[in-house]
């Protein structure tokens, strides 16, 4: 179905706020106001922001280190102070400040994240076995990076949730180094989608960079769970202009990431190539475009202000946080 | 009162439990025919939704119960050796042991993970071992190891409406054993110790098959006017403490029994914790006895790492300064009870 303009113009004032979050959480590193690190995903915006802008409060997500997930918090309705405000290890985080980068919240649909790579997988399984036994239509997208799906997790997983049907979709966001590693040197094939094959599960490599793509080919993925016919695998690729982490160095094997790459991938920017088409379809005006980008700025703006402002939890909340009542 | 194995009296708990709890499941491997006989009828009861054959896939099982119990269910994961359930390390020690903890402690995370444990079997490496210590000393997860079938229907209703995860400890060669078990509903709640045998002379701290070889020696030292007290925790986490030092402090002397490897192990921390509160009132010596720190050897060669009653008893000897030695039967061989298996389903 066809997006509304209105559901354009959503896309893309997400991507624009993932970005200027994105832009805010570098700035905290370099502050020293973020207590443990920061993986940037600039440049990947589309891929969670086209996935979950339109999903059900009620479906789970599941996100990576990369960006600590905003790409794919922002449009499932966390608050962009919550998340800084766990960076800064402050009690009105996402956890309350025992993280140092995690974000959960079961009424957004949002149960976590593993620290251990591939350890979502096995879990966003059980939520689909939740929602499969429940019977209200739930979904789960789980979208990792392409290095996480060299886990065995992985097989098992795919193995349970395609033989039980179960309603996630996996996505694999495929932004070409796992670290410094290109993935030339970790995997035999150029599409990680072609790992579904083997399991009956249909499978689709999407542009990265195109959030209408994205959204398009999760969509399909989605209406298919909901309906009861099981998992789907979508391949994103797409590509991160920062370096791994911040403040480490931005490499390919051992040498400096080639800049020709870098500048190249750019010239494909998922806002750039959005708001250029959104300008040419009439949807958008230079002066929505700049109003879009101040907003955003504002509203990152006052989240980190008050996050700043915001105290630091009670050394009491971690006895209470090992065992629920 | 009526008499039933510990296999039924788990096969009841989980049958009342599921009927009681229509969010309550069951997943693992062959769980519809468990092979140690535990689940009979409830595949034909609950039907293939609720006891969920798996693949071979540890990691999918137990840590798929973490995805369901966030999402409002109760699952139950069925292994049958304690050496699957650490094929499944990140699941367990991370995902479902410490989720809860670093998202801020807002979620609960209901499941109990019910293992086979145990040697004696001639099992060898890798289908012998408890390893309850690296379940201990784990933050995050509730331990329950039930010695006789009254514990076993008792705690394993609290573990399934607990919300937490807990593991569960069952010991192949106590499934057969018979106990009284009343016929009206109970619970055993967590975190409270039982005293399995009064004493005077001394205490012996023991859990799961332990039990029950503590108990034979106990029996057979009565005999030579020796008051050994039994005191079995139930749960190590959470552990009664004050229970076991309350006893110490009558007895005055104390030995603890464990089944896994001594090192870094339930022996070294309860005996810690008794020296730190009750250090004074002991008149001798803590002595342990566990599995040698080795692993452990399949067919006969196990009785030399494995704890036997014949270390029992020398272990309280040395602990009651005595000169001779108090001499004990060792163990026969072991006798599966497979009377289940004739008639599955």
């Amino acid at each position: 179905m066809e997006l509304t303009k209105e559901q354009k113009i959503k896309l893309y004032t997400n991507m624009v706020r993932v970005r200027k979050l994105d832009e805010m959480m570098v700035k905290g590193i370099l502050a020293g106001k973020t207590l443990a690190f920061f993986h940037s995903q600039q440049g990947q915006e589309a891929v969670g922001v086209g996935a979950c802008t339109f999903l059900r409060k009620d479906d789970f997500i599941f996100y990576s280190h990369r960006g600590h997930g905003i790409s794919k918090l922002l449009p499932k309705g966390v608050p962009s102070r919550a998340i800084i405000a766990e960076h800064y290890g402050k009690a009105t985080g996402t956890c309350g400040g025992i993280s140092g980068f995690h974000t959960s919240d079961m009424e957004l649909g949002i149960p976590g994240i593993s620290g251990t790579l591939g350890g979502d997988f096995v879990i966003a399984a059980g939520l689909g076995i939740a929602a499969k036994m429940r019977g209200k239509g739930q979904v789960v997208v789980c979208i990792q990076g392409e290095g996480t799906y060299g886990r065995g997790t992985f097989h098992e997983t795919m193995l349970m949730a395609a033989n039980w049907k179960l309603p996630v979709i996996w996505g694999v966001e495929n932004n070409l180094y796992m670290g410094c590693t290109p993935i030339s040197e970790i995997h035999p094939k150029e599409n990680f989608a072609d790992l579904a094959v083997g399991y009956g599960v249909p499978a689709l490599v999407v542009d990265g960079q195109d959030v209408i793509a994205v959204h398009e080919a999760f969509q399909t993925a989605v209406d298919r769970a909901r309906a009861g016919e099981g998992p789907s695998m979508i391949e994103c690729k797409t590509y991160r202009i920062r370096s791994h982490a911040e403040g480490i160095p931005d490499l390919r094997i051992t040498e400096p990431r080639p800049q020709e790459e870098i500048e190249a991938w750019k010239k494909r920017d998922p806002i750039n190539l959005f708001q250029e088409k959104l300008l040419k379809e009439g949807i958008l005006t230079p002066v929505n475009v700049e109003w879009i980008d101040r907003e955003a700025t504002k509203e990152m703006e006052e989240a980190e202000r008050v996050a700043t402002e915001d105290p630091l939890p009670d050394k009491a909340v971690l006895q209470k946080a090992l065992y629920a009542d | 009162m009526r008499q039933i194995t510990y296999r039924e009296a788990i096969n009841e708990a989980l049958e009342e439990e599921m009927t009681r709890d229509e969010t309550v499941f069951i997943i693992g491997e062959f769980v519809s025919n468990e092979p140690f006989g535990t689940h009979k009828g409830l595949y034909a009861k609950f039907g293939k939704k609720r006891v969920r054959d798996t693949a071979i896939s540890e990691a999918a099982i137990v840590g798929s119960c973490v995805g369901a119990a966030l999402a409002g269910y109760r699952p139950i994961a069925r292994l049958d050796f304690m050496e699957f359930l650490i094929i499944a390390a990140d699941e367990v020690l991370h995902k479902a042991a410490k989720w809860r903890f670093c998202h801020g402690g807002k979620q609960a995370i209901p499941i109990v993970y019910r293992i086979g444990i145990g040697g004696y079997i001639g099992g060898s490496v890798e289908h012998s071992q408890c390893l309850e210590s690296i379940i201990m000393h784990t933050p995050g997860l509730k331990l329950a190891i039930p010695a006789t079938p009254y514990d076993a229907k008792g705690l394993l209703k609290t573990a399934i409406r607990d919300n937490n995860p807990v593991v569960f400890l069952e010991h192949r060669l106590l499934l057969g054993v018979k106990g009284e078990v009343p016929d009206e509903e109970y619970t055993i709640p967590f975190g409270v110790a039982d005293i399995k045998r009064e004493g005077k002379d001394i205490t012996v701290v023991a859990t799961g098959y332990m039990v029950q070889l503590t108990m034979d020696v106990a029996n057979q030292l009565q005999e030579r006017g020796i008051s050994v007290e039994v005191l079995d925790p139930r749960t190590l986490e959470p552990l009664d403490i004050e229970t076991i030092v309350s006893s110490v402090r009558k007895t005055r002397r104390v030995v603890i029994v464990d089944e896994d490897t001594m090192r870094c192990g339930v022996t070294g921390e309860i005996g810690m914790q008794v020296l730190e509160k009750a250090f004074d009132d002991l008149d001798a010596p803590i002595r342990r006895v566990a599995a040698a720190n080795l692993p452990i050897p399949g067919g006969i060669m196990e009785k030399y790492v494995l704890p036997q009653p014949q270390d029992i008893a020398d272990a309280i000897g040395e602990v009651l300064g005595l000169k001779e030695r108090l001499t004990v039967r060792p163990l026969g061989r072991f006798k599966f009870d497979m009377e289940h298996m004739k008639s599955p389903k």
